[in-house]
Formats: C-alpha cells, sequence, structure tokens
C-alpha cells in the first residue's frame, strides 16, 4: 500500500490547492517543493482574466475559453467552483476577499507608480477598486528608511491622468512619509521586517498614532474625501488585526499596495493555504528536490527527492505535478532549443526555437515562449502528441500546462486555482477511486499521513 | 558549451559557488526566524550570498600581494543561529546557510575563540567533567547564583536550558552489560545495527539510549555501540572548524569499517546524524570515501523504523496511548530531507493524538539560545511554539533533538520526550494488552 495518495510536487498556488483540496477530501498527501516561490513573488491578488473588451473577469474567461488549446478551454468551468472555496478557505484563516468573477475590473495602482487591471484583491487592497469620485483624493504614504516605496515618485506618476488607462483617476495625489518608532536612522528596512513589527500590538499602536498625525494635517488641510496608499506591511500573522485597526483610526480609507518581492501579501496567502492544509492532516516539506521516480507502466508510484544522504522515496498513489513553467525551473531549456519537463521528462509543446528570438521585445502580444507548457486531457492527464494520456495517475496543474499566456492574459490564478482543484476532484473523487489507488478515509489525528 | 563545462563541476558542488545562483529574490530572509524578532541579525541574504562576493577574494591581488584575505563585510552573521530554513527555502539551490557557517568560521580561524565558544564546542569534555562530578555539577546547574555567576564570567544565559549530568556515562554502562561478549562473533549487517549515541545520551539522556535499544533489539536487531566521539557540531556552530574536522576523521575510522561491511549506522540524534550525513562533507570539506561510505549508512532511528515499516518488517504490537501529543520537527530533521518519519510511527499507535506543531524553530539551535546575547532572541524564535504546546494541555511532548527538548520543556513546562521513548511506551502498553488478553478475562476490577 503506498504511504501517502497524493504527492504533490510544487508550493505554488496550484500546488496549495490541489494538496488542501484533496486532504480536505480525506486523501493522505504530501507536498513536496524545492523552495518558496510563486506566491512569495505574487501580489497577493487573484487574477482570473483581463483580456481586452472583457469588462470582468467571468468575461475574460469566456473568451480565453473560445482559444484553442488555453486551458480555459477545459477548466473555465471550474473557476467559479474553485475561487468560492478558496476564498471560504482564506477568510476562516483571517484573510478575507472581495471582489469576484462578475466585478468590473478596475484599474488599481502599482508600488512603482504604474496601474493594473484587478478584480479580486485581498481586503486590505481593495480600497482601491472603487471608482475615484470627482474631488476624491489619493495620499501616498511611505515609510522613512524603507527604500521598496518611493511615496514622492509614485505620487508625481499616478499624478499624471494617462498612467489610469482611460479611466477618472483621483483629483490630487500628495505624497507623505512617516518615520515610524525606532527606527529612526534605518535605511535598509524590509517589508517583512516591518510586518513583523506590527504583528506586536504594542509597536502598533505607536505606529499607527505616527500614520494617524501625519495623515490628519493634510486631510484637514484639504477637506476633500479621498483614500490613502500604504505599503503592504500591515502585519502576517496577525494582519487581520492589524489592518482593522488601521482601518478604523485612519481620518481616510486605507489600502495597501503590493511591493517587490518578496511579497508580504503572497506570504499571507501562502502561510494561511499552508495553515489549513496542516491542519486537514497535510505533510508539507519545503527544500525537497525531485530526483527520481519510479514508474509502473503508465503510473507513478514513488517520487525521489535528494536528502542529506542517499536519495528519500515516498510512494504513492497519484501525483499532481504543479512545478511551474520556464520561470519556475518546472521547465529548462538549453542553448539548443530543447525545452525539457524537470520530473517526468514530459514533452513539451512549445514554439519552434526560430520563433523565440522576437523582433520587438515588448510586442503587445507577448513573448511566443510564454505559451510553451505541457499537453494535457481534460482530466489533466499529460498526453502525447496525439493526445493520448501518458500517465494514468497523473494530474498536469497550473503555469505548467500549455497555451496560456498568464503575463498577458492575467489569468495565472485563475489557472492556478481551477486547475489544481479539478487534479485533486480527479484524484479523489469516486470516479477516480480505482482499486489500485485506495483513498484513505479520514486518518487518525492530525498529522498521521501514513499507515 | 554550458556553464558546467566551463567551471569544474566538483566546483560547483561547493557551497561558495552556489552563491552563482542567487536571484536576490529575498525568500531567505522571509523565512529567518532569527531576523523574524531582531534586527540585530539582517537576514541570511546580506551575510551570505550577498556578501560572497567579498569572501571569494583568495585569488584577488591584494592576496598575491600578502595582504591579510578579505573577510566576511559584517560581523553580524555571528547573530545567524545555523537553523538552515534558508537553505530550504531557497528555489534556486543557493546553500545560504552553508555559507554563512563557513564565513563565520573564517571569520573566527587564527584567532582564540570565546572560552564560552570553546566551551561549548567540549561536550565530550564537559559532559565527561559533568558525570564524573554529577552531584556536584547538578546542583550547580540548578543553583541560581552560581548560574548568574555563570552568566557574568563566562556568557552562558542564567536561565538557559540544562538538563541533569547522568550518573554515568551511556557508554560505561553499556560495557559493564556486555562485558564478556566481546569475543562472540558480530551477527550479519541484516540481524545487527550500529548505534551512534551523540553526546547528549552519553552524558545526559542514557533513557533514550535505553529506550532506542529495547525497540531495535525488540525489532530483531542486535546493536553495536562503537566506542565514539562527538560528532562535531557543537564545534561547528561555534565555528571552530579545526577541531572538528579531528573528531570528525575519529569517527569516520571507527564508523567507515561497519559501513563498508554493510551496517547500518543509527542515531537518535538528528543533529549528529545530520552532522555525519551532510556536514562532514559540505561544511568541513571532508570528501574521502569514508565520508561517503559513512554518510550512505547512516539514518536518524526514526528513519530507520520507517523503512522497516514500509518493508513490513517493523513489529507494530503498540498498543492504547490515549492522549494528545505536540510534535515539533526539529530543523536538523527538516535538513535530512527525509520527511516527518516519528509521525509515520505515531500514526501506529492506537489512540494517540499526535499534532504537528508546524513551527519553524524553538530557537535553541544547538548552543545558539544558551549565549547570554543570544538566549532572549532563541525565546522569542521559539515563542509561538511554546505557546501552542501550552495551550493543546497536553502533559507530554515530543521531539527528536535533544537541545530542542530541553528548550521546549524548560519554556512550555511540558515535558518533552525522543518519539522512541513514546514508542516503547507504547510497545509496553501492547505486550499488557496481550497479558491481559492471555489471561483469559477482562482484568477483574479493583474494590476494595
Amino acid at each position: 500500500m503506498p504511504a501517502v495518495d497524493v504527492v504533490v510536487i510544487g508550493a505554488g498556488l496550484s500546488g496549495l490547492t490541489a494538496a488542501l483540496a484533496a486532504a480536505e477530501s480525506g486523501a493522505r498527501v504530501q507536498v513536496l517543493a524545492k523552495g518558496h516561490a510563486g506566491t512569495h513573488w505574487g501580489t497577493g491578488g487573484l487574477d482570473v482574466a483581463a483580456v481586452p473588451e472583457a469588462t470582468t473577469p467571468r468575461a475574460g474567461i469566456r473568451k480565453l475559453a473560445s482559444m484553442p488549446g488555453h486551458p480555459y478551454a477545459v477548466l473555465g468551468e471550474d473557476v467559479a467552483p474553485a475561487l468560492d472555496w478558496l476564498r471560504t478557505v482564506l477568510a476562516a484563516r483571517g484573510l478575507a476577499y472581495e471582489g469576484d468573477l462578475d466585478s468590473p475590473l478596475a484599474v488599481v495602482p502599482t508600488s512603482i507608480g504604474g496601474t493594473r487591471p484587478a478584480a479580486i484583491l485581498p481586503a486590505a487592497q481593495a480600497a482601491a477598486l472603487g471608482p475615484w469620485g470627482s474631488g476624491e483624493r489619493l495620499i501616498v504614504c511611505g515609510v522613512a528608511g524603507f527604500k521598496d516605496f518611493w511615496p514622492d515618485q509614485i505620487a508625481a506618476s499616478l499624478a499624471r491622468p494617462a498612467i489610469w488607462a482611460g479611466r477618472p483617476g483621483p483629483a490630487a495625489v500628495e505624497a507623505v512619509q512617516v518615520e515610524l518608532p525606532d527606527l529612526e536612522g534605518r535605511h535598509n528596512l524590509s517589508a517583512v521586517e516591518i510586518s513583523n513589527r506590527f504583528d506586536r500590538p504594542a509597536w502598533r499602536r505607536l505606529a499607527i498614532d505616527r500614520i494617524v498625525a501625519a495623515l490628519e494635517s493634510r486631510a484637514l488641510a484639504g477637506g476633500a474625501p479621498g483614500r490613502v496608499a500604504l505599503p503592504a506591511v500591515f502585519g502576517l500573522d496577525d494582519h487581520a488585526a492589524v489592518f482593522d485597526e488601521l482601518r478604523r483610526r485612519l481620518p481616510l480609507a486605507p489600502f495597501e499596495l503590493p511591493l517587490v518581492p518578496p511579497s508580504v501579501p503572497g506570504m499571507r496567502l501562502y502561510r494561511a493555504l499552508r495553515a489549513a492544509f496542516v491542519a486537514a492532516g497535510g505533510r508539507i516539506q519545503i527544500g525537497e528536490l525531485v530526483d527520481s521516480v519510479e514508474r509502473d507502466g503508465r503510473r507513478v508510484t514513488a517520487v525521489a527527492t535528494e536528502a542529506a544522504s542517499r536519495s528519500h522515496a515516498t510512494r504513492t498513489g497519484a501525483v499532481v505535478l504543479a512545478t511551474g513553467g520556464i520561470a519556475s525551473g518546472g521547465i529548462v531549456g538549453d542553448q539548443s532549443g530543447h525545452l525539457s519537463e524537470v520530473v517526468l521528462d514530459l514533452p513539451v509543446e512549445a514554439p519552434a526555437f526560430a520563433d523565440w528570438l522576437a523582433q520587438d521585445e515588448f510586442d503587445p502580444g507577448g513573448h511566443p515562449l510564454e505559451a510553451a507548457g505541457i499537453r494535457t486531457d481534460a482530466e489533466l492527464r499529460p498526453t502525447d502528441a496525439a493526445g493520448r494520456p501518458l500517465f494514468d495517475n497523473v494530474r498536469v496543474a497550473g503555469t505548467l500546462l500549455a497555451g496560456q499566456r498568464n503575463l498577458h492574459e492575467r489569468c495565472r490564478d485563475g489557472v492556478d486555482l481551477a486547475s489544481g482543484w479539478r487534479a485533486a476532484r480527479n484524484l479523489t473523487g469516486a470516479a477516480a477511486r480505482g482499486p489500485g489507488a485506495p483513498v484513505g478515509a479520514a486518518s487518525g489525528g492530525a498529522g498521521s499521513n501514513r499507515s | 558549451m554550458t556553464i558546467a563545462e566551463l567551471v569544474n563541476e566538483a566546483a560547483l558542488e561547493q557551497v561558495g559557488y552556489s552563491s552563482d545562483q542567487c536571484l536576490k529574490c529575498n525568500v531567505c530572509n522571509t523565512a529567518c526566524p532569527v531576523a523574524r524578532v531582531t534586527d540585530l541579525y539582517p537576514g541570511p541574504k546580506y551575510a551570505g550570498p550577498q556578501a560572497a562576493r567579498f569572501r571569494m577574494g583568495r585569488t584577488q591581488p591584494a592576496q598575491a600581494k600578502g595582504l591579510p584575505r578579505l573577510l566576511s563585510p559584517d560581523v553580524t552573521v555571528d547573530y545567524c543561529s545555523g537553523c538552515g530554513w534558508c537553505t530550504t527555502v531557497c528555489p534556486a539551490g543557493v546553500k545560504v546557510a552553508e555559507m554563512n557557517s563557513q564565513s563565520r568560521a573564517r571569520m573566527k580561524a587564527g584567532k582564540r575563540p570565546k572560552l564560552r565558544d570553546w566551551g561549548l564546542g567540549q561536550t565530550d569534555l564537559t559532559g565527561r567533567v559533568g558525570v564524573m562530578f554529577s552531584p556536584l555539577g547538578n546542583w550547580a546547574l540548578a543553583n541560581r547564583p552560581v548560574r548568574r555567576l555563570m552568566e557574568l564570567t563566562v556568557g552562558i544565559h542564567h536561565l538557559a536550558p540544562f538538563p541533569k549530568f547522568s550518573r554515568r556515562t551511556f557508554q560505561s554502562s553499556w560495557k559493564r552489560r556486555h562485558k564478556g561478549n566481546g569475543s562472540t562473533p558480530l551477527p550479519g549487517p541484516d540481524k545487527a545495527v550500529v548505534y551512534f549515541h551523540g553526546c547528549a545520551v552519553n552524558y545526559y539522556e542514557p533513557h533514550v539510549a535505553d529506550a532506542a535499544i529495547a525497540i531495535l533489539e525488540r525489532n530483531g536487531f542486535d546493536v553495536i555501540v562503537p566506542p565514539q566521539v562527538c560528532c562535531g557540531l557543537p564545534l561547528i556552530s561555534n565555528g571552530i572548524y579545526g577541531e572538528a574536522r579531528q573528531k570528525a576523521h575519529h569517527n569516520l575510522d571507527i564508523l567507515a569499517e561497519y559501513a563498508r561491511k554493510g551496517y547500518k549506522i543509527v542515531g537518535t540524534s538528528t543533529s549528529c546524524t545530520h552532522t555525519i550525513k551532510a556536514e562532514y562533507r559540505e561544511m568541513l570539506d571532508i570528501h574521502d570515501d569514508d565520508a561517503t561510505v559513512v554518510a550512505n549508512a547512516t539514518w536518524d532511528i526514526c528513519e530507520f523504523l520507517v523503512d522497516l515499516l514500509d518493508k513490513g518488517k517493523l513489529d507494530t504490537g503498540f498498543g492504547r496511548l490515549d492522549e494528545d501529543l505536540p510534535y515539533h520537527a526539529p530543523c536538523q530533521l527538516r535538513s535530512h530531507g527525509i520527511g516527518l518519519p516519528a509521525l509515520d510511527l505515531f500514526a501506529l499507535v492506537p489512540g494517540l493524538r499526535a499534532m504537528d506543531m508546524d513551527h519553524d524553530c524553538c530557537g535553541i539551535a544547538g548552543t545558539y539560545g544558551m549565549k547570554k546575547e543570544k538566549y532572549d532572541i532563541g525565546m522569542a524564535v521559539g515563542a509561538p511554539l511554546f505557546a501552542r504546546v501550552k495551550a493543546s494541555g497536553a502533559t507530554e511532548a515530543a521531539c527528536d533533538s535533544e537541545t530542542c527538548r530541553w528548550q521546549i520543556e524548560k519554556a512550555s513546562g511540558v515535558r518533552t520526550r525522543h518519539p522512541v521513548e513514546i514508542l516503547l511506551a507504547a510497545y509496553k502498553a501492547g505486550d499488557a494488552e496481550r497479558a491481559g488478553a492471555t489471561a483469559g478475562s477482562p482484568a477483574p476490577a479493583t474494590s476494595n
């Protein structure tokens, strides 16, 4: 009997979604990942689709689903239930999200003074979603000594109407800088360090005092309604309480701007999913690079990872491959134009080598290689060029799936969620429960993953 | 031509060269338990790959002119606890923690180590003396004024957790028990294992060895206890590499002989076994055949028992233990890359509700949290764990590494045991259940 029912390779949004959904249905699940990345480099928002002429994520899904070969062509229907499920899971862990598939795509500011389309954001970023009323001001509030957030530069850029992509922006944009307690003279602050400080209630109170003081003078002087943009540093483990206190005390509605990596909102997402997964009896090991697999015909029977000595094999009933695409190392290329998938050496669908070098490095259509990935059937089993499944008990999820250009279509989180969710349901659902892959009933206590 | 072909392959395996893979993404800094609680340590990236370019200056012109080698640019590297989380979470394979340990050693090389750091590295010496004078030593370690004096003079925090010295070393009791068996031929490697007990068991916790040996014997293995010295980790952690290498070679000489004959080397200290598996090679740069053959033969005891389980060879006659058991996976266990074998074993015990505390580090990190200037940092690192253990309401907890056990027990007030102690209790419960069953009827209720 296998030691676990499902091994999930990768701990980004798609891997954690698959892992948690499978664990919740009673499967014994082991996550193996070589390190942290996807979540820690993202914005914490959930990008489902933002394509020209589609005004909501749902409309975007429909457009993308009509493109042959796009992951949404088979997964489009799964985004809504997967999103509902995820939001319930996260809200229970103090990480509420606002917006849904039918929310209008808004234009929200970024921490380098640009804008991006968004519809579904964590509560702490959600005040950016509403349309700007006439006369409404935006105050950009930075932290002295924090080099990942420059309020003057951000405000100057956001004051240009052109940056708001044809929508009305704020009537005025101002910058303010606050010196936080105990950090005078510091100039190498990191977002994580400030966030950890906000988790401590006593320091938090003093810090918010200073922000309030700085904003009140501005707010009263102007008199006009407005909102305030702050760097995303308001707590990690106690974020909900921190942001609640901030919102209650500030004279203007605050919202966080996600920063350059490492992303605190992304870390909150990771931590909430991880905690839910462990509470559901799942196991997660980070720092585990898969070095080989054992197979029996069209089944993977064990996944071996590099260890301090020897290699460590985990026998399993099924595998979810959520290793990410080229950017995450799930697919690697060499100078001759050969792309390989690193775990199972699956065939990679990709444009011809000759087309890799685009004429225009900022081609609005995106780079052709973005679409490279693994082709699957509707069950998410990897297939060969003729569409025949190569493995019976392997599912592919997330950015590894071929046919998406997630940088331009902004569909990354939606594809991650829908594919992770479907992979889990596929492997643990009654239909997939063959005699060879028994899915354990509720195991005997949290953490009792084997037996 | 690939980079690997341009650069010597072996060089790429070296810790220092892994800095070439650093993307400067800062993920290591987000996972550092020390940087989470103090700004005395800026985080592993700053001390590690960021600073590496200054350290690898051996061939720079300054060296050629006989000028001193470039040192680590920042003394804050001494605040790294060595827990290894940075290496674990790095998505690019940079050996951040190893880099920091090596740069600390380089920083300390040629200087006389602080008496305290040297002393904390001398686990064999302090253990031997402590056991010899154990009543006096135990009185002193429990005595507040003495501990205050120790803090003032030596720099070991007066509240740092110290276990009681044992009355006798495990080695000497073992020899006494097995006197006269010396001439019996050793059983083959499928019937016997070599036990690496480590200093904690030898000088403080012989009951852990007793439990491990009882379990191994119950599963049909004779236990061989060859002479051995400290694995060297306390010296490595304190940047004293030269002496650590001597310890390593001493152990490798003895263990390699068994490993070559096919015997497995099983240890109850995840930190000792990790040192033997990985750090002799990675940190101490010992790359001979002995180091490889011994590393490949070395097993953590729970890893070994799970391997037996997978092969259908583990005696699973565990009886009922009706209790909640908070479990902390030590940092060194994570670095083994073998999952959480203790939890796999606990799952076999009826009634036992093991709870993975899922916390990064207890804060002690070997000898780190014992030091006067680092004690508060260690306690802050482990605080959420201690709170969770306390809140569980459990009467005992489990953890594989000794100093972590002492730290958790001291800080949470909950008795913390090695997994083998729990498993032995479960075997005994099973024996009692079977004895009750064979007596024919349920035990009569006693009433008087």
